[in-house]
């Protein structure tokens, strides 16, 4: 699919783009009607999506049916035109003036880049892509329409969808760029565009505070990115996920390209490894709220609900989970840093579930909720399986809807309660709204893993190949020699050694490993870091335990919010008003289809195995590394029974406590004695930023405030009072008496007559 | 061509001139007899330049002086309407009264107090109330403070 791809590709986030400038420079004049240019910008990118999806996945071919055969990468790479360019060009176009010596790819490890740097505006489509364009602008396309009726009558209507298109073209364009540069530039866009929507109602204090901190705790993430991209432009030399061929047929290689791709030996593990992929995990942990991280997103919920169901719930959180996922290849070689991947995603998971447990804010829940859930896709990429990246796109696509869903039903319930999102003052509303607390359900059991429900299926996913980690011999699967031939087995600790070349890298690599055998050189993957020890079984035997404990406290803390806004006797605040009734179409039919999307998208997915064969054909996957750890497609029973075990108890316990009853009697929160104080204080994490962090940086800014106000100022004030003195003395001069102006003006003629006699006197 | 004697002899009359305006714009007040006294010293120097014209045998002072005479006339036109206008602002000619433009926080200059008003205040006979007494501005001064 050649150029008339490129020229679809370039329109997913043109559109949205141009959506969001018609809609800052029409706003006012339309009005109510102020949705428009950014509705049709983002409908028509998601038909765009839609059929770049059809497209990419043709490309895969129906071919490709046995999962232990290495997929062909599917990728197309268009380059707009290049942004910067230092030193000799690298593009196609310019003439390149080293011999061919130097032209060489260049080594890991070497950077042999000789100061050339060149930043090339290059989209890429690939079925990770693909996948993530149709899910950003299919689910915001549902929620730029539900905002619709959410958002009318507010005096930011204009400026809301402006921001929401701009939102889907910044993130399209982050999931679409083929360069870590260009990944940075969006990473840092949609947390600007996450800024503006958080503190949307910019006049509430809660929202300017939750906008800055959601900036600030995001800030040091993205300090993780850039140095991992200052790394791996050190590293390998070029910042481009494509191999780059010069008008001279030399070939640029990039970080994620074929040639280094099909390359045993082509990425750096050890320490340098190690750092970048923390960094990135940094990064993640940054964009898509973990530990320690994870401290902004509750509070974003301050935003408009549209805005957390689109933004923090199924898209941008979700950036991290793609970029450790296109960076697998670069992860696989560092199994420490992919088990802290997993160890911090489990973390997250049972902390944030456990919170949400106590939590009473509907909005806050599912943040919690939201949270929680990221850290089940950073458990799967942990893994550093094709099953655990597939399963955690899987996940990443049915949470998107099912909590897209529940998010919106919570906006559509806060829209009938007059604001009103404290869950112990209303219940019953199954009454009231009926298509919203049938979706909601909907988007409850997917959450909580019922199946036969979307999330039952991605989350067994993510189960499985915990299990097998955890459990390496039981799964025969697992120890498989795939792949093509020259793959060493793997050692004991369940790593490849990769540090041989392979026989069949193509000629130019030659250089490469010559150069790779010179001192002093740290390109060596085999060299261990001391993290490499976390990646044991008995590691991953915990994470998956506290996986199953996660997902049964996700179906309490899903339950417990539908028995008590939905059961029991009907109660409606008095701010409620006259809106106490179901919300309007705009409203509700984003969220029927997004409650069919949530009830059918997981069975379908699974038991065609579409998603996972068409994602394995995305160039990062085809890594052999990766490639080698495909396992056959098969439905684990074990595990299924387990997890549906946890989410039943977790039903069942949310059921005795809250099912029918009237919401604003605590039923299971009295039960945890001080572990609730814990729980309901969030784990203390704000408390303790703000003493570790908070409090002595104020205390530096009082130091340095004193410092500017009394030395730096008085000094500079000092320096005015000496013209001011002169000025004061000389100033009694002026006594408004013409005469005395007159006077010193025949003395001054005088003195200089007197002066001029003096010098010619004979 | 004049003799030296009587070049000394109009020298004189032109610095005694000269003198007695500098003296008289130093010393006077009223704003019109400063601006004669800058005339006398105008016409010091003219009859000066006169003079060395004549001793010279040089009619370029001479032709200054017609100059000098021309420009003084549009110049006492202009002073004469500063004058006006300054007598108008402040109902005085004393340049003093100009003193408010002085820095601030400077005392006032005064060089000799008027006397006291001992004028008997006349009792004005009172008349039944006509209408709404009109309202007597007691702010007002001899002297403006303000422009």
């Amino acid at each position: 699919m050649p150029s008339s791809a490129a020229n679809l590709l370039v329109l997913v986030p043109l559109l949205p783009l141009l959506g969001a400038i018609g809609t800052v420079l029409l706003g006012r004049r339309l009005g109510p009607r102020a949705h428009l240019p950014a509705v049709a910008g983002i409908g028509a990118a998601a038909v765009v999506a839609l059929l770049l999806l059809l497209g990419t996945a043709n490309q895969v071919g129906a071919g490709h049916g046995d999962p232990l055969r290495p997929a062909e990468p599917v990728e197309m790479i268009t380059t707009l035109w290049q942004w910067a360019t230092v030193g000799d060009a690298r593009s196609g176009d310019l003439s390149v003036t080293e011999n061919s010596g130097l032209g060489a790819p260049v080594a890991p490890g070497t950077a042999d880049h000789g100061g050339a740097f060149s930043i090339p505006i290059a989209l890429r489509l690939d079925p990770l892509t693909a996948t993530l364009l149709t899910i950003i602008t299919g689910v915001g396309l549902l929620v730029a329409i539900y905002s619709i009726g959410y958002m009318h009558d507010d005096p930011g209507y204009p400026r809301f969808f402006a921001l929401v298109a701009m939102f889907v073209f910044s993130m399209s364009m982050l999931v679409a760029a083929s360069n870590f540069l260009l990944v940075y530039v969006f990473w840092e866009a949609v947390g600007a565009c996450s800024y503006l929507l958080i503190g949307f109602w910019y006049t509430k204090p809660e929202a300017a505070r939750a906008a800055k901190k959601a900036f600030l705790v995001n800030r040091v993430g993205d300090f993780g990115l850039a140095i991992a991209t200052f790394l791996l432009w050190m590293t390998y030399g070029t910042l481009d996920f494509h191999d780059t061929h010069l008008a001279d047929g030399t070939i640029v290689e990039g970080i994620l390209g074929q040639i280094r791709l099909a390359d045993e030996a082509g990425y750096v593990g050890g320490a340098v490894g190690t750092a970048i992929c923390l960094l990135m995990l940094l990064a993640a942990c940054g964009k898509s709220a973990q530990m320690p991280l994870h401290v902004w997103l509750p509070d974003a919920m301050e935003g408009p609900t549209p805005a957390s169901a689109l933004i923090h719930a199924a898209t941008m959180v979700t950036a991290g989970i793609y970029l450790i996922t296109r960076s697998a290849p670069l992860f696989v070689g560092c199994p420490g840093a992919l088990a802290m991947v997993s160890i911090v995603g489990a973390t997250t998971a049972l902390v944030a579930a456990l919170i949400a447990t106590v939590q009473n804010d509907l909005k806050r829940v599912l943040a919690y909720s939201t949270i929680s859930q990221l850290g089940y896709m950073f458990v799967a990429l942990g893994t550093g399986t094709m099953l655990g990246f597939t399963a955690a796109i899987f996940h990443l696509v049915t949470h998107a809807f099912f909590k897209a869903l529940l998010f919106l039903g919570a906006g559509s319930v806060m829209h009938a309660m007059g604001g009103v999102i404290d869950m112990r003052r209303f219940g019953g509303l199954r009454h009231v709204m009926p298509i919203t607390a049938a979706t909601f359900l909907v988007g409850a059991c997917a959450l909580a893993g019922v199946p036969p429900f979307a999330g039952f299926f991605s989350k067994d996913e993510i189960l499985a190949t915990l299990h097998a980690k955890a459990h390496p011999d039981a799964h025969g699967s697992d120890h498989a020699e795939a792949g093509s031939a020259g793959e060493r087995p793997r050692d004991s600790s369940g790593q490849l050694g990769v540090a041989a070349p392979s026989p069949f890298r193509p000629a130019s690599m030659t250089t490469r490993s010559a150069r790779r055998g010179a001192p002093g050189e740290h390109g060596s993957t085999t060299e261990k870091v001391g993290l490499d020890a976390l990646d044991h079984p008995s590691t991953w035997r915990l994470l998956f335990w506290m996986s199953l404990l996660t997902a049964g406290l996700t179906a309490f803390y899903t339950f417990r919010a539908v028995f008590m806004t939905f059961t029991g006797p009907v109660r409606v605040p008095k701010e409620a008003g006259h809106h106490a009734h179901e919300s309007p179409p705009a409203m509700t039919s984003p969220l029927l289809v997004l409650a069919v999307l949530s009830a059918f998208s997981g069975l379908v997915l699974f038991v065609t195995n579409a998603l996972s064969s068409f994602l394995a054909a995305t160039p990062s996957l085809t890594a052999p590394a990766v490639a080698r750890t495909a396992v056959p497609h098969v439905f684990h029973w074990d595990i299924a029974i387990q997890g549906t075990l946890a989410a039943a108890i977790g039903i069942a316990v949310a059921a005795i406590g809250h099912l029918g009853r009237r919401s604003d009697s605590p039923q299971m929160e009295r039960y945890l004695g001080p572990l609730g104080t814990l729980f309901a204080n969030k784990f203390y994490f704000d408390q303790i930023y703000a003493a570790l962090i908070v409090k002595p940086l104020e205390a530096l800014a009082m130091v340095t405030a004193f410092f500017d106000r009394a030395i730096v100022d008085g000094t500079v004030d000092a320096i005015g009072q000496v013209p001011l003195a002169w000025g004061s003395a000389i100033r009694r001069m002026q006594s408004g008496l013409v005469q005395r102006y007159a006077l010193a003006g025949v003395v001054g003629v005088l003195a200089i007559v007197l002066a001029l006699a003096w010098q010619l006197r004979p | 061509m004049i003799p030296a004697t009587m070049l000394t002899n109009a020298l004189l009359v032109g610095a005694v001139l000269f003198c007695l305006g500098l003296v008289g714009i130093l010393t006077r007040r009223n704003l019109i007899v400063m601006f004669l006294s800058a005339e006398l010293m105008l016409q010091g120097v003219s009859v000066t330049l006169v003079a060395w014209s004549r001793y010279h045998g040089d009619w370029g002072g001479q032709v200054l002086v017609v100059f000098v005479l021309t420009v003084a006339a549009c110049e006492a036109a202009v002073a004469l309407v500063f004058v006006l206008q300054a007598f108008a602002r402040t109902g005085r000619l004393d340049a003093s009264a100009w003193q408010s433009l002085r820095e601030e926080n400077l005392p006032r200059v005064i060089d000799h107090e008027l006397p006291a008003d001992d004028r008997v205040v006349p009792t004005w006979p009172h008349l039944s109330p006509a209408g709404v007494l009109p309202e007597g501005d007691d702010s007002r001064s001899l002297e403006r403070d303000h422009v």
